[in-house]
């Protein structure tokens, strides 16, 4: 594993980071009796990947939605950029979640639009002003990033699972975001394309300063992209530190995260 | 979610009390966002292209159809009783009244009000509304109300095209079996029609459009997780709207009682 790795550049080491830009603490949520955040505290700087490792069905995605505003949470404070995203106003929510790139577990790719539209929905949003060759070019520098520019005037009916993947990455990518949210976003690739995908996470950190927060099963994508890990487990921040740190963690339920490398 | 208390209503009434509750509530967010700004034009006209234009050959046939069976059924009765010169007022006036709006509105229910629930439950299940909502739109504008408002505006256009065309099968109809001229028969369902006839009946079908795409949207946008949910939502969509659409021609004839238009 060690010498695959060396290929390729790894995620900068934890230092000159920014300001904090995403706070999480003691963020509470249930649906019913169904506990998911319990008291799950977490933050991100400036230029940051933090890498969300956790079971099936423990909170993750529920996290990261919360963050965008999609699920109210409960209890606790969530700020971004130093809002608390349950205090503020539709607009500056909008405002907001122009900053923040999402990309969904499902890729959630809209089914009555080309690859081409699905990319330009949310530039018609946001990126006011801009030209048509300017938006052509953006579309097309974006699939390219994601290697799919040939498929730019299909329907998301005819990609297949990872190709969706790839174009759901390259929408919440075109808005060149500050902070990016990726739900599982190498889950089900095959492990070049998984590894593609690392890597231009990576290059998006570097290139723009990203934060981060990637949520994975991953442990190769993990390796390579985080700065930081988060492991979840029972709706807490269990264990958080550097990939290296948290491997040499003598606790069984960390470690099982690691025994497959 | 509702609180699960003790109710003294049995379960299948309160849920029905908790669904109209939540289609009302519906309705008026919808009149709240209708409001106010932005304002998805190009959604409007597309989907009332998609609503409107491409239901018109279904809307077309059967309203011919109904026209012409109408006719060919209704006219050995009136035969018996030697009144067979009233066919055309007689069939005229059911056609615009009653029959023309209702079997329209009805087809639309089931085309699309169907198609309006399995899409937007479909785009539910897959997150696409989320995925419109993380990114700046506001996605019951975007979807729900440039829907309601094409269903509303398009339903009427709908009945009109509905009704010439069904009086154009009885026109068929009545000249089969006997001589008469186009102007004549037209003259003579003229001759029974009036105002009080022709205006209630198209605005009632606002209504029907009003109900057919809310009753879409909102089964749609509810829809439960799951390939199942999406089929759920599609099918009562096309059940409720249709029930809806009888309860308010009810109404609708109450009403047009009262101002004496009968
Ligand atoms: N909208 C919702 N309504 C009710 N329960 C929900 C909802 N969303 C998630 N849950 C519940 O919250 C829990 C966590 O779900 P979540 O999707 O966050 O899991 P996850 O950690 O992302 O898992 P996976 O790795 O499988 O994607 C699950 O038990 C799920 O049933
Ligand atoms: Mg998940």
């Amino acid at each position: 594993m060690k010498e695959d790795v060396a290929y390729h550049v790894m995620a900068p080491e934890q230092k000159k980071y920014g300001d904090p830009i995403i706070e999480i603490s003691h963020l509470v949520k249930s649906f019913g009796d169904n506990h998911v955040l319990r008291d799950y505290s977490l933050t991100i700087r400036k230029g940051e990947n933090v890498v969300v490792l956790g079971k099936s069905g423990c909170g993750k995605s529920v996290l990261i939605k919360c963050i965008v505003g999609l699920i109210p949470y409960d209890k606790g404070s969530l700020k971004v950029f130093g809002n608390e995203i349950s205090e503020i106003q539709q607009q500056e929510l909008d405002e907001l979640r122009a900053k923040i790139g999402f990309v969904f577990q499902s890729s959630a790719l809209y089914d009555s639009m080309t690859v081409r539209e699905n990319l330009e929905f949310a530039l018609r949003r946001h990126g006011k002003g801009k030209s048509r060759t300017e938006v052509n070019a953006l579309v097309e520098e974006t699939l390219d990033n994601v290697g799919l520019l040939h498929a730019v005037e299909v329907m998301p009916a005819e990609l297949s699972g990872g190709m969706r993947k790839r174009i759901g990455l390259a929408r919440s990518l075109i808005l060149k975001p500050e902070i990016m949210l990726y739900d599982e976003p190498t889950t089900g690739l095959d492990p070049i394309t998984a590894k593609e995908i690392s890597n231009l996470m990576l290059k998006m950190q570097l290139k723009y300063n990203t934060s981060s927060i990637i949520i994975s099963h991953d442990m190769h994508c993990a390796q390579l992209t985080a700065n930081r890990l988060s492991v979840m487990i029972d709706g807490i921040n269990y264990a958080e530190g550097t990939f290296d740190e948290l491997r040499k963690m003598n606790d069984p339920k960390v470690h099982a995260f690691f025994e497959i490398l | 979610m509702a609180e699960e208390k003790k109710s003294i209503l049995p379960k299948g009434l309160r849920d029905f009390y908790i669904e109209a509750g939540e289609t009302t509530q519906f309705a008026g967010r919808f009149f709240r966002e209708i409001l106010f700004p932005p304002y998805e034009f190009r959604e409007v006209i597309r989907q009332s292209y998609e609503i409107g234009y491409k239901s018109l050959p279904l809307v077309g046939i059967t309203a011919f159809i109904i026209g012409l069976v109408l006719t060919l059924q209704s006219r050995p009765t009136l035969v018996s009783f030697g009144a067979e010169a009233w066919l055309p007022a007689m069939v005229g006036v059911s056609i615009i009244r009653e029959i023309g709006p209702v079997i329209t509105a009805l087809i639309c229910a089931g085309k699309i009000g169907s198609s309006i629930g399995a899409e937007l439950g479909s785009m539910k299940v897959t997150e696409q509304i989320d995925a419109m909502e993380v990114s700046g739109t506001n996605p019951f504008k975007y979807i729900v109300v440039s829907r309601i408002v094409s269903t509303t505006l398009m339903i009427p256009v709908l009945v009109v095209i509905g009704d010439a065309i069904s009086l154009y099968g009885a026109f068929l109809a009545v000249k089969v079996k006997g001589a008469v001229s186009f102007t004549l028969f037209f003259h003579q369902v003229f001759e029974a029609l009036n105002f009080g006839d022709a205006l209630p009946s198209v605005i009632k079908s606002f209504f029907f459009g009003f109900a057919i795409g809310l009753i879409g949207c909102y089964k749609g946008y509810h829809s439960k997780k799951g390939t199942e949910g999406v089929g759920r939502s599609a099918n009562s969509a096309v059940v409720v709207s249709s029930l809806l659409i009888f309860i308010i021609d009810l109404m609708a004839v109450q009403i047009t009682e009262f101002f004496g238009l009968i």
